[in-house]
Protein backbone atom coordinates (compact mmCIF):
# COMPACT_ATOMS: atom_id res chain seq x y z
CA UNK A 1 0.00 0.00 0.00
CA UNK A 2 1.48 3.37 -0.93
CA UNK A 3 2.57 5.76 1.78
CA UNK A 4 -0.21 7.96 3.14
CA UNK A 5 1.45 11.17 1.93
CA UNK A 6 1.88 9.69 -1.56
CA UNK A 7 -1.80 8.72 -1.60
CA UNK A 8 -2.86 12.23 -0.60
CA UNK A 9 -0.59 13.81 -3.20
CA UNK A 10 -1.94 11.47 -5.91
CA UNK A 11 -5.49 12.47 -4.96
CA UNK A 12 -4.82 16.16 -5.68
CA UNK A 13 -5.60 15.69 -9.37
CA UNK A 14 -8.81 13.82 -8.58
CA UNK A 15 -10.39 16.46 -6.33
CA UNK A 16 -13.51 17.93 -7.84
CA UNK A 17 -13.13 21.68 -7.32
CA UNK A 18 -15.92 24.11 -8.13
CA UNK A 19 -15.27 25.75 -11.51
CA UNK A 20 -12.93 28.71 -11.19
CA UNK A 21 -14.81 31.90 -12.06
CA UNK A 22 -13.22 34.41 -14.43
CA UNK A 23 -12.16 37.10 -12.00
CA UNK A 24 -12.22 40.66 -13.25
CA UNK A 25 -11.26 42.90 -10.36
CA UNK A 26 -12.13 46.57 -10.82
CA UNK A 27 -8.74 48.21 -10.64
CA UNK A 28 -8.11 51.65 -9.24
CA UNK A 29 -4.90 52.57 -7.55
CA UNK A 30 -3.56 55.91 -6.40
CA UNK A 31 -0.70 57.18 -8.54
CA UNK A 32 2.67 55.95 -7.37
CA UNK A 33 4.41 58.34 -5.01
CA UNK A 34 8.05 59.24 -5.61
CA UNK A 35 8.89 59.99 -1.99
CA UNK A 36 7.43 62.09 0.79
CA UNK A 37 9.05 65.38 -0.24
CA UNK A 38 7.50 65.37 -3.67
CA UNK A 39 4.20 64.15 -2.25
CA UNK A 40 4.09 67.00 0.25
CA UNK A 41 4.99 69.50 -2.44
CA UNK A 42 2.28 68.11 -4.71
CA UNK A 43 -0.22 68.21 -1.85
CA UNK A 44 0.63 71.85 -1.12
CA UNK A 45 0.16 72.83 -4.76
CA UNK A 46 -3.08 70.86 -4.93
CA UNK A 47 -4.44 72.60 -1.81
CA UNK A 48 -3.47 76.02 -3.17
CA UNK A 49 -5.10 75.25 -6.52
CA UNK A 50 -8.24 73.99 -4.80
CA UNK A 51 -8.44 77.19 -2.73
CA UNK A 52 -8.09 79.39 -5.85
CA UNK A 53 -10.73 77.35 -7.66
CA UNK A 54 -13.09 77.65 -4.70
CA UNK A 55 -12.71 81.45 -4.61
CA UNK A 56 -13.21 81.76 -8.37
CA UNK A 57 -16.24 79.45 -8.26
CA UNK A 58 -17.76 81.48 -5.42
CA UNK A 59 -17.22 84.76 -7.27
CA UNK A 60 -18.63 83.36 -10.49
CA UNK A 61 -21.67 81.96 -8.73
CA UNK A 62 -22.59 85.46 -7.50
CA UNK A 63 -24.13 87.44 -10.40
CA UNK A 64 -22.84 90.98 -9.51
CA UNK A 65 -19.26 89.75 -9.05
CA UNK A 66 -19.52 87.68 -12.22
CA UNK A 67 -20.52 90.81 -14.16
CA UNK A 68 -17.75 92.80 -12.48
CA UNK A 69 -15.16 90.20 -13.47
CA UNK A 70 -16.46 90.30 -17.02
CA UNK A 71 -16.16 94.09 -16.93
CA UNK A 72 -12.57 94.00 -15.61
CA UNK A 73 -11.60 91.57 -18.29
CA UNK A 74 -13.42 93.64 -20.86
CA UNK A 75 -15.55 90.67 -21.81
CA UNK A 76 -18.73 92.08 -23.18
CA UNK A 77 -20.38 88.75 -23.19
CA UNK A 78 -22.44 86.93 -20.66
CA UNK A 79 -20.79 84.11 -18.77
CA UNK A 80 -23.19 81.20 -18.93
CA UNK A 81 -23.08 78.26 -16.61
CA UNK A 82 -23.80 75.00 -18.34
CA UNK A 83 -24.67 72.28 -15.89
CA UNK A 84 -22.44 69.23 -16.09
CA UNK A 85 -24.28 66.09 -17.01
CA UNK A 86 -23.44 63.36 -14.56
CA UNK A 87 -21.38 60.61 -16.14
CA UNK A 88 -22.94 57.23 -15.44
CA UNK A 89 -20.68 54.73 -13.72
CA UNK A 90 -19.26 52.31 -16.25
CA UNK A 91 -20.98 48.95 -15.96
CA UNK A 92 -18.93 45.79 -16.21
CA UNK A 93 -18.90 44.14 -19.61
CA UNK A 94 -20.57 40.76 -19.97
CA UNK A 95 -24.02 39.59 -18.96
CA UNK A 96 -25.89 41.60 -16.31
CA UNK A 97 -25.08 40.35 -12.84
CA UNK A 98 -22.05 38.39 -14.00
CA UNK A 99 -20.08 39.32 -10.89
CA UNK A 100 -22.74 38.36 -8.40
CA UNK A 101 -21.76 34.69 -8.24
CA UNK A 102 -25.17 33.50 -9.38
CA UNK A 103 -23.86 30.54 -11.34
CA UNK A 104 -23.51 30.04 -15.08
CA UNK A 105 -25.19 32.45 -17.49
CA UNK A 106 -27.86 30.88 -19.65
CA UNK A 107 -31.22 31.71 -21.23
CA UNK A 108 -34.67 31.09 -19.87
CA UNK A 109 -35.07 28.10 -22.18
CA UNK A 110 -31.55 26.93 -21.26
CA UNK A 111 -32.41 27.09 -17.56
CA UNK A 112 -35.67 25.23 -18.15
CA UNK A 113 -33.78 22.40 -19.83
CA UNK A 114 -31.39 22.07 -16.88
CA UNK A 115 -33.87 21.77 -14.01
CA UNK A 116 -36.79 19.41 -13.57
CA UNK A 117 -39.17 21.85 -11.94
CA UNK A 118 -41.21 24.73 -13.32
CA UNK A 119 -39.46 28.09 -13.39
CA UNK A 120 -41.97 30.86 -12.89
CA UNK A 121 -41.39 34.31 -14.39
CA UNK A 122 -43.01 37.51 -13.06
CA UNK A 123 -44.95 39.01 -15.95
CA UNK A 124 -44.95 42.46 -14.31
CA UNK A 125 -41.18 42.75 -14.90
CA UNK A 126 -41.16 41.57 -18.50
CA UNK A 127 -38.47 39.24 -19.76
CA UNK A 128 -35.42 38.96 -17.52
CA UNK A 129 -32.29 40.72 -18.78
CA UNK A 130 -30.09 37.79 -17.74
CA UNK A 131 -30.62 34.27 -16.41
CA UNK A 132 -28.22 32.17 -14.34
CA UNK A 133 -28.35 28.59 -13.23
CA UNK A 134 -26.38 27.05 -10.38
CA UNK A 135 -26.28 23.27 -10.20
CA UNK A 136 -24.74 20.94 -7.59
CA UNK A 137 -22.13 20.78 -6.16
CA UNK A 138 -22.03 24.60 -5.92
CA UNK A 139 -25.82 24.95 -6.03
CA UNK A 140 -28.54 23.20 -4.01
CA UNK A 141 -29.77 19.78 -5.11
CA UNK A 142 -32.31 20.33 -7.87
CA UNK A 143 -30.44 23.45 -8.95
CA UNK A 144 -31.11 27.14 -8.48
CA UNK A 145 -32.21 29.62 -11.14
CA UNK A 146 -31.83 33.40 -10.87
CA UNK A 147 -33.61 35.90 -13.10
CA UNK A 148 -31.77 39.22 -13.25
CA UNK A 149 -33.43 42.53 -14.08
CA UNK A 150 -31.84 45.85 -14.94
CA UNK A 151 -33.53 49.16 -14.12
CA UNK A 152 -37.31 48.87 -13.77
CA UNK A 153 -39.78 51.73 -13.11
CA UNK A 154 -39.60 52.98 -9.51
CA UNK A 155 -36.96 50.44 -8.51
CA UNK A 156 -33.41 51.60 -8.05
CA UNK A 157 -30.62 49.81 -9.93
CA UNK A 158 -27.26 49.40 -8.24
CA UNK A 159 -24.60 51.50 -9.94
CA UNK A 160 -21.81 48.97 -9.58
CA UNK A 161 -23.71 46.06 -11.13
CA UNK A 162 -26.62 47.74 -12.94
CA UNK A 163 -28.95 45.17 -11.31
CA UNK A 164 -32.23 46.30 -9.75
CA UNK A 165 -34.05 43.03 -9.00
CA UNK A 166 -33.09 39.39 -8.53
CA UNK A 167 -35.70 36.64 -8.55
CA UNK A 168 -34.13 33.39 -7.34
CA UNK A 169 -35.90 30.04 -7.37
CA UNK A 170 -34.86 26.67 -5.96
CA UNK A 171 -36.65 23.52 -4.84
CA UNK A 172 -36.77 23.21 -1.08
CA UNK A 173 -38.38 24.43 2.10
CA UNK A 174 -37.89 27.56 4.12
CA UNK A 175 -36.69 27.09 7.65
CA UNK A 176 -37.49 30.07 9.82
CA UNK A 177 -35.37 28.94 12.76
CA UNK A 178 -32.24 28.79 10.62
CA UNK A 179 -32.59 31.90 8.55
CA UNK A 180 -33.82 34.08 11.41
CA UNK A 181 -30.49 33.38 13.13
CA UNK A 182 -28.59 34.35 10.00
CA UNK A 183 -30.29 37.70 9.45
CA UNK A 184 -28.28 39.77 11.86
CA UNK A 185 -29.34 42.89 13.71
CA UNK A 186 -29.71 45.09 10.64
CA UNK A 187 -32.69 43.19 9.26
CA UNK A 188 -36.22 42.45 10.46
CA UNK A 189 -38.37 39.45 9.62
CA UNK A 190 -42.12 39.73 9.13
CA UNK A 191 -44.22 36.64 8.37
CA UNK A 192 -46.57 37.32 5.47
CA UNK A 193 -48.82 35.54 3.00
CA UNK A 194 -47.93 35.54 -0.69
CA UNK A 195 -50.45 34.21 -3.20
CA UNK A 196 -51.93 32.13 -0.38
CA UNK A 197 -48.55 30.65 0.58
CA UNK A 198 -46.47 31.26 3.70
CA UNK A 199 -43.71 33.80 3.20
CA UNK A 200 -41.49 36.34 4.89
CA UNK A 201 -40.75 39.97 4.24
CA UNK A 202 -37.20 40.80 5.31
CA UNK A 203 -36.53 44.51 5.57
CA UNK A 204 -33.05 45.95 6.04
CA UNK A 205 -29.78 44.48 4.86
CA UNK A 206 -29.90 40.70 5.15
CA UNK A 207 -26.84 38.90 3.81
CA UNK A 208 -27.49 35.20 4.22
CA UNK A 209 -30.43 32.93 3.59
CA UNK A 210 -30.58 29.32 4.70
CA UNK A 211 -33.06 26.74 3.49
CA UNK A 212 -33.53 22.99 3.27
CA UNK A 213 -32.95 21.84 -0.30
CA UNK A 214 -34.77 19.08 -2.18
CA UNK A 215 -32.53 16.38 -0.63
CA UNK A 216 -32.99 17.68 2.91
CA UNK A 217 -29.55 19.33 3.06
CA UNK A 218 -29.20 22.70 4.75
CA UNK A 219 -28.11 25.10 2.02
CA UNK A 220 -26.80 28.57 2.74
CA UNK A 221 -26.97 31.23 0.06
CA UNK A 222 -25.77 34.81 -0.08
CA UNK A 223 -28.39 37.48 -0.64
CA UNK A 224 -26.46 39.31 -3.33
CA UNK A 225 -28.12 42.70 -3.17
CA UNK A 226 -28.28 42.74 0.68
CA UNK A 227 -31.53 44.68 0.57
CA UNK A 228 -35.26 44.16 1.19
CA UNK A 229 -36.21 40.61 0.30
CA UNK A 230 -39.49 38.73 -0.06
CA UNK A 231 -39.19 34.97 0.45
CA UNK A 232 -42.01 32.51 0.02
CA UNK A 233 -42.85 28.92 -0.70
CA UNK A 234 -44.43 28.51 -4.12
CA UNK A 235 -45.64 24.90 -4.32
CA UNK A 236 -42.34 23.40 -3.23
CA UNK A 237 -40.17 26.05 -4.86
CA UNK A 238 -38.63 28.73 -2.68
CA UNK A 239 -38.82 32.08 -4.42
CA UNK A 240 -36.70 35.06 -3.33
CA UNK A 241 -37.32 38.53 -4.69
CA UNK A 242 -34.50 40.92 -3.81
CA UNK A 243 -34.37 44.61 -4.62
CA UNK A 244 -34.53 48.13 -3.29
CA UNK A 245 -38.34 48.07 -3.20
CA UNK A 246 -41.29 48.31 -0.85
CA UNK A 247 -43.22 45.30 0.40
CA UNK A 248 -46.20 46.14 -1.82
CA UNK A 249 -43.94 46.35 -4.89
CA UNK A 250 -42.46 42.94 -4.02
CA UNK A 251 -45.93 41.44 -3.48
CA UNK A 252 -47.06 42.81 -6.83
CA UNK A 253 -44.10 41.14 -8.55
CA UNK A 254 -44.83 37.89 -6.68
CA UNK A 255 -48.50 37.93 -7.70
CA UNK A 256 -47.52 38.17 -11.37
CA UNK A 257 -45.48 34.95 -11.28
CA UNK A 258 -46.67 32.37 -13.78
CA UNK B 1 12.40 36.65 -26.66
CA UNK B 2 9.30 36.91 -28.83
CA UNK B 3 6.35 34.85 -27.66
CA UNK B 4 7.93 34.14 -24.28
CA UNK B 5 5.40 34.53 -21.46
CA UNK B 6 6.45 37.35 -19.14
CA UNK B 7 7.74 36.20 -15.78
CA UNK B 8 6.15 37.39 -12.55
CA UNK B 9 8.74 40.06 -11.75
CA UNK B 10 8.39 41.53 -15.22
CA UNK B 11 4.60 41.63 -14.89
CA UNK B 12 4.81 43.12 -11.39
CA UNK B 13 7.20 45.84 -12.54
CA UNK B 14 4.84 46.73 -15.38
CA UNK B 15 1.79 46.65 -13.09
CA UNK B 16 3.58 48.90 -10.60
CA UNK B 17 4.04 51.41 -13.41
CA UNK B 18 0.26 51.39 -13.88
CA UNK B 19 -0.03 48.80 -16.67
CA UNK B 20 -3.40 47.23 -15.82
CA UNK B 21 -3.06 44.66 -18.65
CA UNK B 22 0.00 43.27 -16.86
CA UNK B 23 -2.01 42.92 -13.65
CA UNK B 24 -4.85 41.24 -15.52
CA UNK B 25 -2.31 38.68 -16.71
CA UNK B 26 -1.27 38.11 -13.10
CA UNK B 27 -4.93 37.61 -12.14
CA UNK B 28 -5.40 35.10 -14.95
CA UNK B 29 -2.26 33.27 -13.92
CA UNK B 30 -3.21 32.93 -10.24
CA UNK B 31 -7.00 33.08 -10.14
CA UNK B 32 -7.43 29.31 -9.97
CA UNK B 33 -5.11 28.70 -7.02
CA UNK B 34 -6.44 31.84 -5.28
CA UNK B 35 -10.06 30.77 -5.73
CA UNK B 36 -9.38 27.20 -4.57
CA UNK B 37 -7.44 28.41 -1.54
CA UNK B 38 -10.34 30.67 -0.60
CA UNK B 39 -12.73 27.76 -1.19
CA UNK B 40 -10.80 25.54 1.22
CA UNK B 41 -11.06 28.29 3.85
CA UNK B 42 -14.68 29.36 3.34
CA UNK B 43 -16.19 26.06 2.15
CA UNK B 44 -18.40 28.05 -0.22
CA UNK B 45 -17.77 28.72 -3.91
CA UNK B 46 -19.68 32.01 -3.81
CA UNK B 47 -17.73 33.29 -0.79
CA UNK B 48 -14.49 32.06 -2.34
CA UNK B 49 -15.20 34.00 -5.52
CA UNK B 50 -15.93 37.16 -3.54
CA UNK B 51 -12.81 36.70 -1.42
CA UNK B 52 -10.57 36.07 -4.44
CA UNK B 53 -12.04 39.02 -6.31
CA UNK B 54 -11.62 41.37 -3.35
CA UNK B 55 -8.17 39.94 -2.60
CA UNK B 56 -6.94 40.74 -6.09
CA UNK B 57 -8.31 44.28 -5.80
CA UNK B 58 -6.51 44.77 -2.47
CA UNK B 59 -3.30 43.29 -3.85
CA UNK B 60 -3.45 45.74 -6.76
CA UNK B 61 -3.80 48.66 -4.36
CA UNK B 62 -0.86 47.34 -2.35
CA UNK B 63 1.42 46.75 -5.34
CA UNK B 64 3.74 49.58 -4.29
CA UNK B 65 4.51 47.65 -1.12
CA UNK B 66 5.44 44.45 -2.96
CA UNK B 67 9.18 43.89 -2.81
CA UNK B 68 10.56 43.20 -6.28
CA UNK B 69 12.37 39.87 -6.36
CA UNK B 70 10.11 38.29 -3.72
CA UNK B 71 7.77 35.40 -4.61
CA UNK B 72 4.47 36.70 -5.89
CA UNK B 73 2.33 33.61 -5.29
CA UNK B 74 2.59 33.44 -1.47
CA UNK B 75 2.09 37.22 -1.27
CA UNK B 76 -1.13 37.00 -3.30
CA UNK B 77 -2.35 33.91 -1.46
CA UNK B 78 -1.80 35.63 1.90
CA UNK B 79 -4.01 38.55 0.85
CA UNK B 80 -6.75 36.35 -0.64
CA UNK B 81 -6.69 33.97 2.34
CA UNK B 82 -6.95 36.90 4.77
CA UNK B 83 -9.96 38.13 2.84
CA UNK B 84 -11.51 34.64 2.98
CA UNK B 85 -10.94 34.40 6.76
CA UNK B 86 -12.44 37.86 7.26
CA UNK B 87 -15.53 36.78 5.36
CA UNK B 88 -15.92 33.68 7.52
CA UNK B 89 -15.47 35.78 10.66
CA UNK B 90 -17.89 38.53 9.63
CA UNK B 91 -20.61 36.09 8.55
CA UNK B 92 -20.12 34.14 11.78
CA UNK B 93 -20.56 30.92 9.89
CA UNK B 94 -18.23 28.58 8.07
CA UNK B 95 -19.66 26.22 5.50
CA UNK B 96 -18.59 22.64 6.05
CA UNK B 97 -15.92 21.93 3.43
CA UNK B 98 -16.87 18.70 1.68
CA UNK B 99 -14.23 17.72 -0.84
CA UNK B 100 -15.31 15.25 -3.48
CA UNK B 101 -13.56 13.15 -6.08
CA UNK B 102 -14.04 13.57 -9.80
CA UNK B 103 -16.12 10.69 -11.11
CA UNK B 104 -14.23 8.30 -13.35
CA UNK B 105 -10.78 9.61 -12.42
CA UNK B 106 -8.00 7.13 -13.15
CA UNK B 107 -4.47 8.12 -12.23
CA UNK B 108 -1.46 7.15 -14.30
CA UNK B 109 -1.10 6.02 -17.89
CA UNK B 110 -1.43 2.31 -17.29
CA UNK B 111 -4.69 0.59 -18.08
CA UNK B 112 -5.48 -1.45 -14.96
CA UNK B 113 -8.27 -4.00 -14.81
CA UNK B 114 -11.80 -2.74 -14.05
CA UNK B 115 -11.63 -4.46 -10.64
CA UNK B 116 -8.38 -2.70 -9.74
CA UNK B 117 -9.84 0.64 -10.83
CA UNK B 118 -12.93 0.08 -8.70
CA UNK B 119 -10.86 -0.87 -5.63
CA UNK B 120 -8.54 2.15 -6.03
CA UNK B 121 -11.50 4.50 -6.46
CA UNK B 122 -13.14 3.05 -3.38
CA UNK B 123 -9.93 3.48 -1.36
CA UNK B 124 -9.62 7.11 -2.43
CA UNK B 125 -13.24 7.80 -1.53
CA UNK B 126 -12.76 6.26 1.91
CA UNK B 127 -9.56 8.23 2.49
CA UNK B 128 -11.19 11.48 1.42
CA UNK B 129 -14.14 10.80 3.71
CA UNK B 130 -11.64 10.43 6.57
CA UNK B 131 -9.99 13.73 5.64
CA UNK B 132 -13.42 15.41 5.54
CA UNK B 133 -14.15 14.01 9.00
CA UNK B 134 -10.98 15.48 10.56
CA UNK B 135 -11.06 18.63 12.65
CA UNK B 136 -11.13 21.87 10.70
CA UNK B 137 -7.50 22.65 11.61
CA UNK B 138 -6.28 19.26 10.41
CA UNK B 139 -8.43 19.30 7.27
CA UNK B 140 -7.21 22.77 6.28
CA UNK B 141 -3.52 21.96 6.58
CA UNK B 142 -3.87 18.66 4.68
CA UNK B 143 -6.01 20.20 1.94
CA UNK B 144 -3.59 23.10 1.52
CA UNK B 145 -0.44 21.00 1.46
CA UNK B 146 -1.60 17.97 -0.55
CA UNK B 147 -4.74 18.85 -2.48
CA UNK B 148 -3.81 22.44 -3.36
CA UNK B 149 -0.15 21.41 -3.58
CA UNK B 150 1.02 24.55 -1.77
CA UNK B 151 4.59 24.61 -0.52
CA UNK B 152 5.45 25.35 3.11
CA UNK B 153 5.66 29.12 2.65
CA UNK B 154 2.40 29.22 0.70
CA UNK B 155 0.60 26.99 3.21
CA UNK B 156 1.77 29.30 5.99
CA UNK B 157 0.51 32.30 4.01
CA UNK B 158 -2.84 30.64 3.30
CA UNK B 159 -3.40 29.59 6.91
CA UNK B 160 -1.98 32.76 8.44
CA UNK B 161 0.50 30.88 10.63
CA UNK B 162 4.32 30.69 10.76
CA UNK B 163 6.01 28.16 8.49
CA UNK B 164 7.34 26.23 11.48
CA UNK B 165 3.79 25.82 12.78
CA UNK B 166 2.75 24.39 9.40
CA UNK B 167 5.27 21.56 9.85
CA UNK B 168 4.15 20.64 13.35
CA UNK B 169 0.44 21.00 12.52
CA UNK B 170 0.82 18.88 9.40
CA UNK B 171 2.72 16.22 11.27
CA UNK B 172 -0.02 15.98 13.93
CA UNK B 173 -2.80 15.98 11.30
CA UNK B 174 -1.10 13.16 9.36
CA UNK B 175 -0.65 11.14 12.56
CA UNK B 176 -4.36 11.45 13.34
CA UNK B 177 -5.33 10.54 9.77
CA UNK B 178 -2.97 7.56 9.77
CA UNK B 179 -4.49 6.32 13.03
CA UNK B 180 -7.97 6.46 11.46
CA UNK B 181 -6.78 4.62 8.35
CA UNK B 182 -5.19 1.88 10.46
CA UNK B 183 -8.25 1.64 12.68
CA UNK B 184 -10.49 1.21 9.62
CA UNK B 185 -8.13 -1.41 8.15
CA UNK B 186 -8.15 -3.50 11.31
CA UNK B 187 -11.94 -3.24 11.80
Amino acid sequence: MPDLEEQLTAMSVAIEWPPTPALRPVLSRPARREGWGLWRLQTRWALAAAAVLLIVATLLAYTPSRDAIAGWLNLHTTILRTPNQPTPSPLPSGPLGERLGLGSPTTLDGARSQVRWKIEVPSSLGRPDAVYVKLPPTGPSGGEVTLVYAQRPDIHAYGVTGVSILVTEARGKTNEIYFQKMLGQDATLEPTTVNGHAGYWIAGSPHQFVFTDADGNIYSDTLRLATNTLIFDNNGTIVRIEGDMTKSQALEIASSLS
Amino acid sequence: MEGRPADDSELIARAQRGDSAAYEEIVQRYQQIAFRTAYVITGSAADAEDAAQEGFVKAYRALDRFRLGADLRPWLLRIVANEARNRVRSSGRRHQLELRLTEGFRPGDAAPSPEAVAIAADERRRLLAMVNALSEEDRLVIASRYFLQLNGEETAAALGIPEGTVKSRLSRALARLRARVEEAASA
